[in-house]
């Protein structure tokens, strides 16, 4: 049997009372932790990874993992409370058969107390046996409609969670969904801002190269432009690829603009 | 940025209407109406780049051009510090804090500048500029409603963006580019000139810009016509040594505004 909690190794056996109150008092803890993390630039990794250790501090769980989808909807582990190699292949054989990808379907609580032959997963119940985990439990993580994941507990006797467990956990799983929605929306935005920066500087970068051209092969702007067009068509190019190569220096301006041609009017009085 | 009280929401729908049914360079006059100001400023900003999408009148214009010629004032301290920027009068600490936008303002029948990031979720693509002729705060309401206004413009730009061809500036978003494209032009025209990049050649634009009085659109639009050329002594250039100015802004993406040299002497 593998238990790998934390709590309640002091040797004496502490009253239903005091195992109460320190539950109550770890999970005021729990709660304010996570919530610091969720300042500022958090690190989503660290607040999940947290989130599973103190998940299996807290509840009758042996084990815990999250799960997130992916764009293409496959879930894929995002931390867990222990790095096993059997936990977390049963993590990554759930993308086939198992209580989280039934948890993430549906976004429902889907938890199974007595795996064996006969359970829903048989090669995922054989998996988890084996590995010490006769009962799991997923923990659905949404974010309004969406289903993100889920919080995934191994338990290593063949019991079911108890009903406060299942709801601490789903309380610990839908601030585990906020970190993640937030962290996902910050990821979004720096993608959008770099998508009009890149823009921005790119429309620049042609008007640039379009007065390069046009002082070079002293030519107008429209016949600078469509110089600057025929280039990179002939060469197969993006026109603002190979207006930033001139700004860089990359390209020669004379393999775009033509050979250079003299000032036809020179300043001073001999004109 | 929250959006708070059943007003802002109001506000912040009814301005979405109004720019569905407004290209982006109406939307200063929406902003104007909606927040009951005297002038509003819209710009683009990013990559050391900046450009107006709009403004309310042609003294906003000034303004706003004015910043983006010296490099100083509300609209680049309120991009680069992430915080709204505001002068709810001008007198001797705008005057020392922007020594060359604060007079332009005074001059141009301002009383009270505020500037806000165009920020959101961590998205910062430019300013909304809010411009008062008479001195005094904006109201906790007004305050309010550009926090509001800033989350639509912010969200409206990207998204506009979202819809543009790969590493394309979204059409509805051009202007912010295309008024200035002389500019643009003409520092490709000076960096073959003078043979240095082409933001090397913007700063000497600007300084000489400044040395001459003129504003940098002039002076592009007479180097694109060719009737200047920055490696050539012109004529009524003030000899170079003009007072140094504490400008720009510390780390404005266009840093160093250029020793006296730059004017446009070789």
């Amino acid at each position: 049997m593998n238990d790998d909690r934390t709590i309640g190794d002091t040797g004496r056996q502490p009253s239903v009372e005091e195992r109460a109150l320190r539950r109550e008092e770890l999970t005021a803890i729990t709660f304010v932790e996570i919530v610091d993390t969720l300042v500022d630039d958090f690190d989503v990794i660290e607040v999940l990874t947290v989130l599973t250790a103190r998940t299996v501090e807290l509840l009758a769980a042996s084990a815990a993992g999250i799960l997130l989808a992916d764009e293409h909807g496959h879930l894929r582990v995002m931390a867990a409370s222990s790095e096993k190699i059997q936990l977390l292949e049963l993590f990554q054989l759930q993308n086939d058969e198992g209580p989280c990808l039934d948890s993430y379907r549906t976004g429902t609580v889907v938890a199974h107390p007595t795996l064996g032959p006969d359970s829903p997963w048989p090669r995922f119940a054989a998996e988890s046996v084996a590995s010490g985990y006769p009962s799991v439990c997923a923990i659905p993580m949404r974010f309004k409609e969406r289903v993100l994941g889920c919080l995934n507990l191994f338990i290593s006797r063949p019991v079911a969670l108890p009903p406060t467990d299942v709801a601490l956990a789903q309380a610990l799983a839908d601030v585990a969904s906020i970190a993640v929605v937030q962290d996902q929306a910050t990821r979004l935005a720096a993608v959008r801002e770099g998508n009009l920066q890149h823009a921005l500087t790119s429309r620049i970068s042609i008007e640039q190269a379009k007065g390069m051209v046009a002082e070079y092969a002293r030519v107008d702007m429209d016949q600078a432009f469509a110089r600057l067009r025929q280039f990179a068509r002939n060469h197969n190019r993006g026109l603002t690829e190979v207006a930033q190569s001139l700004a860089t220096g990359e390209l020669v301006i004379e393999s775009v603009a033509g050979p250079r041609r003299p000032r036809t009017v020179p300043p001073g009085p001999a004109s | 940025m929250p959006v708070s009280g059943e007003r802002s929401i109001r506000l912040a729908v009814a301005f979405a209407r109004g720019m569905s049914r407004t290209p982006a360079t109406g939307w200063c006059g929406v902003g104007v109406e909606f927040l009951v100001v005297s002038g509003v400023g819209i710009t683009v900003m990013g990559g050391g780049a900046a450009g107006p999408l709009c403004v309310s009148d042609p003294s906003v214009a000034i303004l706003e051009d004015a910043q983006f010629t010296v490099g100083e004032g509300p609209c680049p301290e309120a991009f680069l510090s992430g915080v709204p920027v505001s002068a709810a009068s001008f007198g001797q600490e705008t005057a020392r804090r922007w020594p060359s936008f604060a007079p332009l303002a005074v001059a141009n029948g301002m009383g009270a500048v505020f500037a806000y990031p165009l920020a959101s979720a961590g998205a910062n693509v430019g300013v909304l500029s809010v411009y008062q002729r008479s001195a005094g705060s904006l109201t906790d309401g007004q305050h309010a409603d550009c926090l509001t206004l800033v989350e639509v413009i912010t969200e409206t730009m990207l998204s506009l963006q979202d819809t543009a061809p790969p590493g394309e500036l979204a059409r509805e978003l051009d202007d912010a580019v295309a008024y200035r494209a002389e500019v643009y032009q003409a520092s490709g025209i000076v960096a073959v000139q003078l043979g240095v990049p082409a933001a090397e050649a913007l700063l000497r634009m600007r300084a000489h810009a400044f040395a001459a009085d003129q504003t940098l659109d002039a002076v592009a639009s007479a180097i694109v016509d060719r009737r200047l050329r920055l490696d050539e002594p012109a004529p009524g250039v003030p000899p170079p040594g003009f007072p140094p100015l504490g400008f720009p802004a510390p780390g404005f993406p266009t840093p160093g505004f250029p020793t006296p040299d730059g004017g446009g002497r070789s």
